[in-house]
């Protein structure tokens, strides 16, 4: 059985929906995403395996134990919180050892372990200060620090970054991922930042509307959503609407798209087609013969990005969203005449 | 064991608030009943209902004549604030905000000083004519009593609107100063001069040591006949009480309804000190 | 254009507060200055102390043991009930009511003074409804034991304005501890009892401090409540001030004069004590 084990986890919040059948299985030492669009339930999940909430329906199993009515001083659950949540009367190190003072450790021993999880988090001249003396990305990995004297079973982290300036969020996520690696501790992570999840998961939760979308690695999500929200919540990606005309091609309109996603969907069934902006490839001249999907279209908008540049092509009245890198290629202009092809590899289809 | 509120109010809740209401209400309503109860010390409920003593009360002369005083006093006092604080505080916002700790200390001070303490000062100071007991000088320690009432209220809402931006504003849109003043300056500041126009009249009227003890018999004011009835007729003295608590009521009121949710009064004042 | 006054544009500017500022010198700062000359010089105009010394004599002594005994006890039961009152109704369920409960606070304590006085006569006077309730209904007598015109009488009646401005004062402090740091607190293992102790209440102790002075100073210029129910009975600190304006009482004004300084002494103390604790209790809020 899995370390961390929810099955048939449901919750409402007075007749709204918060979470639904949810089924999930993590295991020992693995860091996992909850990524979604806020009110998706991800934090209700997340508070339910701490034991602020409690399910309507379903189990929480921790280590092949029902954690579900353990009250949640008494879970042994790490967390941390999105604003910080240092208690502002006591210093750094009264911080860290309060969970330890709690559980009735011996002096020396908290001294010890503060220092230890100061150590970690490579912040151990800060020990005699007060919160409201440290910026807000120390106060963070103070608050990770606190949560893991404690050495929990399970951390877990309430979009932990979210009040953060961007530089610092990158700087902390690597961090955290570096810790959570070598503590080998499990954790759950929850976020609605599709970046951050993709970087420093082992396994990412899609959640909406209190249901899974998608449970899979990084890759698998980016590059084979399984829904149309996966598909469109992470990353940006032109969508075709259409149904299937054979095993390898989709109709959407006058047009005809070659795929070799369209899988065991039938012949007729409607579905939609997406295409990812870099998998979109831009040619001045009419591409060869043995390109598949070419379309010609007028380069209706620029945006510059740095490492690369948007641009909005008109073919036929639809615009389509390319990306491309500038530096590999001649430059665009407004209104030039393009011609385009997507991958068939990478035109994901779908059913509606 | 969250923090947060829950859907219904725990037993230890409802007992403190319970204590808490009847501690509160009982003396009020206790005066209101009393004062139109005919005889009320052998029953738990009154034995007859009557108006008599409010009737007994204004026959009185000195009714009418406490209650033409007090008034006075009291809008004498607003009037004073108001043409002294408002435009001193318009001014600090807007020309000398490096005066404004110096306002800020001298707003402070009153709360310092005991009513008895001003009463003693001013009436040593004063003690010559025409200024001694005189209700001038009553109407000035008034003044100064409630200058941090006015003061908050005008200020808080000044804050709130950013008169730089306005005025420039206004001034980008080819307004004069009086135009600046009068259409878009005072409309903004109104409810903070109408919230703490009506704090000073409730406390100006209900006050009573500053008014005894620097004028005293010579000017007597609503407080100070409540007082003497107090000592002599139990039923005029509560339709008294009566009176100057309705007006505290309806001033209340009337303060939360023009400040709206963000003007507490009491609040307020304890936030100046 | 505001920023580019000139130099004597500036201190014309402060021209502008000239009436307000005379108008504090003369009836607020002045006085108060003279007073506190008044009250170090003899009349021939030497410099002496006796005023002062005078003011140790029993019955001021007294006034000043009363005065200080009313104002803390008051703002002691103030302070505690008022704490418990203030997080009921913090946590109540309904806005409405906890709007409604606010707002009898804010009139109720600005209800102090003569009408107050008297009502709690009405009620618990010598022949008060209370008091003949608990003599006729349960045959208690609660009269000479307790007296609404006496010290125990005073308490009831100053706790009366004391409560709704400790509750006014301590609610927003509650709203100052922050839903996360009780999750956290329970999280890392603490049970409710815990979480005050640890955390609740020192992030409310400067917020309880200046709520105490507070109200200690509300209570030590107090006046018009204890005239109306004590008179001459009972001797506080005020009540002599206000006697020796009156000339009710035959006192020699000197220590009416030494008794206002030393009112402000404590009246100032408390103030300061209340500033430093609200600029500790901010501290908590720039989190």
């Amino acid at each position: 059985m899995a370390y961390l084990s929810l099955t048939n986890i449901s919750k409402n919040f007075e007749n709204v929906v918060a979470v639904k059948d949810f089924n999930l299985n993590i295991e020992k030492g693995q860091l996992v995403s909850f990524l979604g669009p806020s009110g998706c339930g991800k934090t209700t999940t997340l508070r339910m395996i701490a034991g602020f909430e409690i399910p309507d329906t379903g189990t929480i199993f921790l280590d092949g134990v029902d954690i579900s009515n353990i009250p949640p001083n008494k879970r042994d659950i790490g967390m941390v919180f999105q604003a910080y949540a240092l208690f502002p009367n006591m210093n750094v190190r009264e911080n860290i050892m309060f969970g330890l003072k709690m559980q009735r450790r011996p002096k020396d021993e908290m001294i010890r372990r503060a220092e230890n999880v100061l150590s970690l988090i490579r912040l151990e001249n800060t020990a005699k200060r007060y919160p409201h003396q440290l910026s807000g990305g120390q106060r963070q990995r103070i608050a990770l620090a606190r949560a893991l004297a404690i050495e929990p079973r399970v951390l877990l982290l309430d979009e932990p970054l979210s009040a953060l300036d961007a530089e610092v969020r990158v700087v902390l996520r690597g961090e955290i991922r570096r810790i959570q690696s070598d503590l080998g501790i499990t954790t759950v992570y929850v976020t609605h930042d599709q970046e951050e999840a993709l970087s420093i998961s082992d396994v990412v939760v899609v959640m909406n509307n209190g249901l899974i979308e998608q449970v899979g690695s990084p890759q698998e999500i980016y590059r084979k959503p399984n829904t149309r929200f996966v598909a469109t919540f992470i990353g940006t990606a032109n969508e075709f609407h259409g149904f299937v005309s054979d095993s390898s091609h989709v109709q959407c309109d006058e047009i005809n798209i070659y795929s070799t996603r369209v899988g065991k969907l039938a012949t007729g069934v409607k579905v939609v087609l997406l295409v990812r902006p870099e998998n979109v490839e831009i040619y001045d001249q009419p591409p060869g013969r043995d390109t598949q999907n070419v379309f010609e279209g007028k380069i209706d908008t620029i945006t510059f990005h740095g490492a690369i540049t948007r641009l909005g092509i008109n073919a036929s009245g639809k615009i389509i969203t390319a990306d491309v890198s500038i530096s590999s290629r001649a430059p665009v202009t407004h209104n030039q005449h393009v011609w385009l092809s997507f991958d068939p590899e990478y035109c994901q289809v779908m059913a509606e | 064991m969250d923090i947060s509120r829950k859907s219904k109010p725990t037993a230890s809740q409802i007992i403190f608030i319970t204590l808490f209401l009847l501690y509160m209400i009982i003396p009020i309503i206790a005066t209101y009943v009393f004062s139109i109860a005919t005889r009320w010390d052998r029953s738990i409920l009154p034995e007859g209902y009557t108006l008599q003593g409010y009737r007994d009360a204004m026959k009185n002369p000195y009714f009418l004549i406490t209650l033409k005083n007090s008034l006075v006093l009291s809008f004498g006092s607003v009037l004073v604030s108001l043409l002294l604080i408002v435009p001193t505080v318009y001014w600090v916002h807007l020309k000398v905000r490096l005066a404004k700790p110096l306002l800020d200390i001298l707003m402070i001070l009153p709360f310092g000083i005991p009513g008895v303490v001003l009463a003693l000062a001013l009436v040593q100071v004063y003690n010559f004519a025409p200024l001694n007991r005189s209700p001038v000088l009553l109407t000035s320690a008034m003044v100064v009593f409630t200058m941090p009432f006015m003061y908050r209220s005008v200020s808080n809402n000044l804050e709130a609107i950013d008169i730089p931006t306005l005025t420039e504003a206004a001034q980008s849109l080819g307004a004069n100063t009086i135009d600046i003043l009068v259409k878009v300056i005072i409309p903004n500041i109104l409810p903070g001069i109408l919230s703490g126009s009506l704090l000073v009249f409730a406390t100006v009227f209900a006050e009573f040591t500053l008014a005894r003890l620097i004028v005293g018999a010579g000017f007597k004011t609503f407080p100070m006949l409540l007082v003497e009835y107090t000592r002599k007729d139990g039923t005029i003295a509560a339709g008294l009480s009566v009176i100057s608590f309705t007006i505290a009521w309806i001033v209340s009121l009337l303060i939360l309804w023009v400040g709206g949710k963000g003007m507490k009064t009491s609040q307020d004042v304890i936030k100046a000190h | 254009m505001r920023r580019s006054i000139s130099q004597k544009n500036r201190r014309a500017a402060w021209l502008g507060l000239l009436p307000f500022l005379l108008f504090c010198l003369a009836f607020e700062i002045v006085p108060i200055l003279l007073l506190i000359r008044d009250s170090v010089f003899s009349k021939a105009g030497t410099l002496t102390m006796s005023n002062y010394k005078q003011v140790l004599a029993p019955l001021y002594l007294k006034s000043f043991w009363n005065s200080i005994r009313l104002s803390g006890i008051t703002a002691l039961i103030g302070t505690v009930a008022g704490l418990f009152i203030g997080y009921s109704i913090y946590r109540w369920p309904s806005q409405r009511i906890r709007n409604l409960l606010i707002t009898l606070s804010d009139v109720t304590t600005n209800f102090a003074g003569a009408p107050l006085a008297f009502a709690f006569i009405i009620i618990l006077g010598s022949n008060g409804l209370v008091t003949q309730f608990f003599l006729k209904s349960l045959g208690l007598k609660i009269y000479p034991a307790f007296s609404i015109y006496s010290f125990s009488g005073l308490i009831l009646a100053y706790v009366y304005f004391q409560l709704p401005l400790m509750v006014l004062l301590i609610i927003p402090a509650f709203g100052g501890i922050k839903k996360e740091w009780r999750e956290s607190a329970t999280n890392l293992g603490a049970d409710t009892s815990a979480f005050w102790w640890h955390i609740g209440l020192p992030i409310l102790a400067p917020s309880l401090i200046a709520g105490f002075v507070l109200l200690f100073a509300n209570a030590f210029g107090a006046y018009a409540t204890a005239y109306t129910l004590t008179g001459s009975r009972l001797s506080l600190v005020t009540l002599q001030i206000g006697f020796t304006i009156t000339g009710e009482v035959l006192h020699d004004p000197g220590i009416g004069q030494a008794m206002a300084i030393l009112s402000l002494i404590i009246m100032g103390t408390s103030i300061g004590i209340y500033r430093l604790a609200i600029i500790r209790a901010e501290r908590w809020n720039r989190h």
